[in-house]
């Protein structure tokens, strides 16, 4: 067992090489913009990571947040395995939201053993549904999904917002209370797993998805065929695969995840859904999926660091007044020198590929 | 005097070399497409390039184009060493090339296409619509290629926009034009247009032409010169006056390597593979079979003998499914077969080599191991329920089958686009005969494949025919049809032209029924 975890570490270790020094390289570009509007970065820093684990309730918050953005990056990887590039979750998210909200809001008094498992699935139709959409369209009439499902962000989002907003149909009629749906009842919430944080036990039930996940896309049938159909689609079908349903279900796989991330939100600690559910998580767990080449446990380590560098940084911001917008521009840089290290690692691999090969026919003409 | 007076009459043997390769070899990954290449285009002609696909010339063009920059070797252009592989260099250099997918955009008019990337402008920054249409019309006027400077290129026909093409590479100051394929899309009447296009601008211009085909009357009709390329490398290259058709066919597939004989054992038994007047187009919704019948007896080889692009590929595709059948039926182990998916034909009984392994035959990115196991993942050798892989007896399925198959290159875990063409080659059949299916249908087995490698799946294929397995077998390589077939089809233009049994007729024979001669019109084919 530890021998194979360090085989896959010195297979990797290029790659993770080059994930260090970028983070090190986008903290270190963060020290100097510190430096230049004039703060300490050593406080800053130590300001962040305060923020972070500074108490059990903000560590509670980091924790939520690495959630949301560890299921959000999984949802963007489960996809891709299959070749299909949802960058609708964001509108599948919402959808998710709202129709678990409103499941459990008409359903109040009800049996919270009843309630709540319903709840779950009117998360995971409504976001699944809104994935199958842009699904079927690909495998059918080979229309982009990457086209279809960022419009169908806005559709999603704009709808949701205009019924709960202002004068909308689902708002709330409760008093002070400027924009959002009925709060779902209290005996349907989740529990609070540190008093006064965000941490519910949502994590209980990412957990079980993140497991699902990385078991599905690394250990099972089904997931060698998404990986199959995924980088040759022309070989799975010449295989006999059923590349049509491969793709299809990754991508409802995929929306079913962002819709309950939706739930999570409002059940976890919002109450309420809001048209403010999402500040574009779904997008931040993209970036976290990319960077880490759809790894599923990768991910889930990558979105802890995330989560810790965006609550710290919010709280940097209270506390000595740095701009929390930090947090956005080390990510990017981040993601910059990440994405600059695949071209730069390619050019240097052809180039010693080309001079080896050239070595070799050298060598055979000698012969 | 009298040599003197001979060299001035016979003219080309003084002209100048206007590209020479020396000593070209580019290798890709899992292919060597050229193989030390060298030879030399003289100004003013018309050089064909001949050869199977895959055999290397595109790959050749486009290292002249710079799109490719040779991994041996150096490429002289009028004299000087081409120092940066890149088409913008190259264009410098006055190479010209058109693709055989057109690089045009369709909304822009075929004016603003002509000069895109050198457009006219005024006072520096304007452009100038008005003098690009009129450098269109000169063009039009020096060249004798007639087009509408002012038509939307999306919505003339193909072969005019071919003349967009050429027109473009004009316009940049070709003097050596390159056409890849360039009468794949064109209608006969296109076709003659554009030779006439091309004897004009060779004899007016004094522009040198490459042209790119593996049409062999079209090289007979407007070439001066003729190279043959096969599996990379240059086969020879000959005055098109002394070559004919056949000559180039058996330059084209014959190789001149001797193999041991294989035992071949058994009697063939019932019928496996039945196609009955089958009906296929290809990607064009041109018929590219028509109304081909055949048969394939357990414990026979069958094999199909034909020119590239004569309509085997696309009887292949339909009998493993890719391809729909347009007409006519064809059953596998005696089940009515047309209309079914790859997998469900698979499930009849039956396994298939594609004709090109990197496209069709493996993922690249997957591991060796993953590559033999697709197909096989939900068997419960290899998976509880048809769902938790049993990894460890996946692991040694895969060392063993690497084994059995000699498959080398770095262990069974290493990504499959690390491998070269034959282990690659040895990955797909591997997967493929393991099935141990009653049917193989099998196209190119050894394409792109090193001596060593074509051994030992020509002894792998004998095997499975000795076992009592019914085999399909297309190849462009006749020493390959010769050796393993018990019988041979001939195809041409979509239709079967003879059929023989192995060692009934000779390779300059077939070559006849390749070139579309049909029965009795061989000449002294005296069977």
């Amino acid at each position: 067992m530890i021998s194979k975890i360090t085989d896959t570490l010195r297979e990797k270790r290029p790659y993770l090489m080059s994930l260090f020094l970028s983070i090190l390289a986008a903290l270190l570009i963060g020290a100097v913009l510190m430096i230049i509007t004039g703060y300490n970065p050593v406080e800053g820093y130590a300001a962040m990571i305060k923020g972070a684990f500074g108490s059990s309730r903000v560590f509670g918050n980091t924790m939520a947040k690495m959630l949301t953005l560890c299921l959000t990056g999984l949802a963007m990887a489960v996809g891709s395995q299959a070749g299909m590039f949802n960058v609708g979750g964001e509108g599948q998210l919402f959808l998710g939201g709202l129709a678990a909200t409103m499941t459990a809001v008409y359903l109040q008094g009800v049996s919270p053993f009843i309630a709540v498992p319903l709840a779950f699935i009117s998360a995971a139709v409504a976001g699944g549904i809104y994935a199958w959409i842009p699904a079927m369209l690909k495998v059918k009439l080979n229309v982009s999904e990457v086209i279809t499902t960022i419009m169908l962000n806005s559709v999603a989002i704009y709808l949701c917002t205009y019924l709960t907003n202002s004068s909308g149909p689902l708002r709330t009629h409760d008093r002070g209370v400027m924009a959002g749906t009925d709060a779902v009842p209290k005996d349907f919430m989740f529990e609070q797993v540190i008093s006064r944080s965000n941490l519910s036990t949502a994590i209980i039930y990412s957990a079980v998805i993140a497991f699902l996940c990385w078991y599905v896309m690394k250990k099972t049938s089904v997931g060698l065929e998404m990986k199959i159909t995924g980088e040759n689609e022309r070989f799975a079908f010449f295989s006999g695969l059923s590349k049509d349903k491969i793709m299809i279900g990754a991508m409802v796989a995929s929306g079913v995840i962002c819709g309950l991330v939706g739930m999570f939100e409002v059940f976890g600690y919002q109450q309420r859904f809001l048209p403010s559910i999402s500040n574009e998580f779904y997008f931040d767990g993209m970036l976290v999926a990319m960077i880490m080449n759809y790894s599923p446990l990768g991910i889930i380590l990558m979105s802890f660091f995330f989560a810790v560098i965006d609550i710290g940084a919010n709280a940097m911001e209270l506390s000595i007044g740095i701009s929390g917008e930090l947090s956005e521009i080390i990510f990017s840089i981040i993601i910059f020198l990440m994405a600059a290290e695949g071209g730069i690692s390619k050019a240097v691999q052809d180039r010693r590929a080309r001079k080896k090969a050239r070595a070799h026919l050298r060598e055979e003409a000698v012969q | 005097m009298r040599c003197a007076f001979f060299l001035a009459k016979g003219g080309k043997t003084l002209q100048e070399s206007i590209v020479r390769f020396d000593n070209i070899s580019m290798q890709f990954p899992g292919v060597l497409a050229n193989d030390k290449v060298s030879f030399d285009i003289k100004k003013g002609e018309v050089f064909a390039l001949v050869g199977e696909n895959g055999a290397g010339k595109s790959t050749l063009m486009n290292i002249l184009y710079g799109i490719h920059e040779p991994t041996d070797g150096a490429v002289y252009i009028n004299g000087h060493k081409v120092e940066k592989f890149s088409p913008k260099e190259a264009i410098a250099m006055g190479v010209g090339m058109v693709h055989q997918h057109f690089m045009l955009v369709p909304s822009f008019t075929v004016a603003q296409n002509i000069v895109m990337s050198k457009e006219p402008r005024r006072m520096g920054i304007f452009y100038d619509l008005k003098e690009a249409n009129r450098e269109t019309e000169r063009l039009v006027r020096e060249y004798g290629l007639e087009v509408e400077p002012e038509a939307k290129v999306g919505e003339i026909s193909v072969g005019l926009q071919q003349r967009v093409e050429i027109l473009k590479t004009l316009y940049r100051g070709a003097d050596i034009l390159i056409l890849d394929e360039p009468t794949a899309v064109l209608t006969p009447q296109e076709t003659e247009e554009l030779f006439a296009v091309i004897r004009r601008i060779v004899k007016e211009k004094q522009m040198t032409v490459i042209i790119i085909t593996h049409k062999l009357y079209e090289v007979m009709n407007i070439s001066d010169r003729v190279g043959v390329m096969r599996r990379g490398e240059l086969v020879g290259v000959e005055e098109t006056k002394n070559v004919d058709e056949r000559i180039l066919a058996s330059m084209m597939v014959g190789r001149e390597v001797l193999f041991d004989h294989i035992e071949k054992t058994g009697e063939p038994g019932e019928v496996k593979i039945k196609a009955d007047n089958l009906y296929v187009t290809d990607n064009r919704g041109l018929l590219a079979v028509s109304g081909v019948s055949l048969e394939v007896k357990a414990g026979e080889v069958l094999g199909i003998a034909a020119i590239e692009g004569n309509g085997q590929s696309e009887l292949i595709e339909a009998l493993t499914g890719i391809r729909p059948v347009q007409r006519g039926s064809f059953y596998i182990c005696g089940a009515k077969a047309d209309g079914m998916n790859p997998g469900q034909i698979r499930k009849l009984g039956a396994a298939h080599i594609p004709e090109d392994r990197v496209a069709t035959g493996v993922s690249l990115k997957s591991t060796i191991t993953e590559n033999l196991i697709v197909g096989k993942e939900k068997l419960p050798a290899f998976s509880k329920y048809k769902l938790h892989l049993k990894q460890s007896s996946i692991a040694r399925y895969a060392r063993e089958v690497a084994e059995k198959f000699d498959i080398r290159g770095g262990g069974v875990d290493i990504k499959t686009e690390d491998l070269s063409g034959g282990n690659m080659q040895k990955v797909v059949v591997a997967r493929e005969f393991s099935f141990d299916t009653p049917v193989l249908i099998v196209a190119q087995p050894t394409r792109g494949v090193d001596i060593g490698a074509i051994e030992f799946i020509h002894k792998q294929i004998i095997d499975k025919r000795n076992q009592g397995c019914a085999i399909l077998l297309v190849s462009a390589d006749l020493d390959e049809i010769f050796r393993l077939s018990d019988r041979i089809i001939t195809m041409f233009e979509g239709r079967v032209t003879g059929e023989f049994k192995s060692g009934e007729i000779d390779k300059m024979e077939i070559s006849y029924y390749m070139t579309g001669h049909r029965d009795g019109e061989g000449g002294e084919n005296d069977k």
